[in-house]
């Protein structure tokens, strides 16, 4: 990653929350620790993936916490570039996701596009997606049209909510863990308002419906 | 109108359940986003809370892959050198293949692999 580690932390342009910076103070080693996940939380995850009787090493637990960071920052600066030939400031989930893609993460679209939309209904999504019209759909640069899929996400459900797409593919299974391919999503906005967004609907026909074949 | 009590409380099992909202913190999500690059700028608020549930994934399936290798070698302990193999393996974890040859003496020795790739460091 060119440029990365000069400066450390920069200031929070994006201005949200940011955690404790007043703790973080405190601590002797802050910058190493702000570079990595925390280890306890490594851990754990690693062990919901693993036997009860298996034992891991603590080399095998810092390398595993260093790629996490590692992972944050390809991804990231994939995104970052994206936005920047778009010439928008901010780094969306949607460009996020976009990045996983295109760096071979296609797998985890689904699932992730699920948090996502879980997230924005719980917690109510004030952050940026537009309610009670349909988002708009971004087609991304992919060369391959057969994987020119951009995972959208859904919009807010207002009441009269439905996108059965034409051809009636699986039914929109809205439970978490069950995608059965054949979602539907509007697209974010876009939160600097800039986004290469075009205000249609999504494309139905001829759209690759299922998460599956996408792949490149 | 969806149903807000019955729906949440379904949702929240299958996200919230295990270790709350959010496995990771968002704030170090975020540090970490912004030392990918100088030109990083503003990051919306979503971007980390899609990231947390991606690095789970990521430390997931990471560890199942090293996990194998392990199983292979019929050991019980999952070591640098498992985690090594894991990337050496994986198309995708390609941008890691430096990351898990340093500061190791490039001693990557992985189980079960056919010629370790000696990276130079």
């Amino acid at each position: 990653m060119a440029g990365s580690g000069t400066g450390g932390d920069h200031a929070n342009y994006g201005g949200s929350s940011d955690g404790n910076p007043a703790a973080a103070a405190g601590q002797c080693s802050v910058r190493e620790q702000d570079r990595f996940m925390p280890i306890a939380n490594v851990i754990r995850i690693m062990r919901k993936v693993l036997p009860t009787h298996a034992k891991i090493s603590d080399d095998a637990k810092e390398t595993i916490q260093e790629c996490v960071s590692e992972y944050i920052s390809f991804i990231t600066s994939e995104a970052n570039e994206r936005c920047q030939r778009e010439q928008r400031k901010t780094i969306t989930a949607e460009d996020v996701l976009w990045a996983m893609s295109k760096l071979g993460f296609d797998d985890y679209i689904e699932p992730l596009s699920l948090y996502l939309q879980r997230y924005r209904e719980l917690e109510g999504d004030h952050r940026g997606s537009i309610r009670g019209e349909p988002l708009p759909t971004i087609r991304h640069r992919s060369p391959n049209p057969s994987t020119d899929v951009v995972p959208f996400f859904p919009q807010p459900p207002p009441p009269s909510f439905v996108v059965p797409p034409p051809s009636g593919p699986p039914h929109l299974n809205h439970l978490y863990g069950d995608g059965a391919g054949g979602y539907y999503y509007g697209m974010y906005g876009g939160g600097d308002g800039s986004g290469a967004s075009t205000s249609q609907d999504p494309p139905m026909p001829g759209f690759d419906h299922s998460y599956a074949p996408y792949k490149q | 109108m969806r149903q807000a009590g019955t729906y949440s409380a379904i949702l929240m099992g299958g996200i919230a359940g295990r270790t709350g909202p959010h496995s990771l913190p968002l704030a170090r999500i975020k540090k970490i986003m912004k030392r990918s690059g100088d030109d990083v700028k503003m990051i919306s608020g979503e971007a980390p809370i899609v990231f947390s549930k991606a690095c789970e994934l990521f430390i997931e399936e990471l560890t199942q892959r090293a996990w194998m290798v392990t199983l292979q070698g019929k050991r019980r302990t999952l070591h640098k050198e498992d985690v090594a193999a894991a990337v050496m393996a994986t198309d995708i974890f390609d941008f890691l293949i430096q990351m898990v040859s340093d500061s190791n003496g490039g001693q990557m020795a992985p189980a079960a692999k056919s010629d370790s790739m000696v990276v130079e460091r």
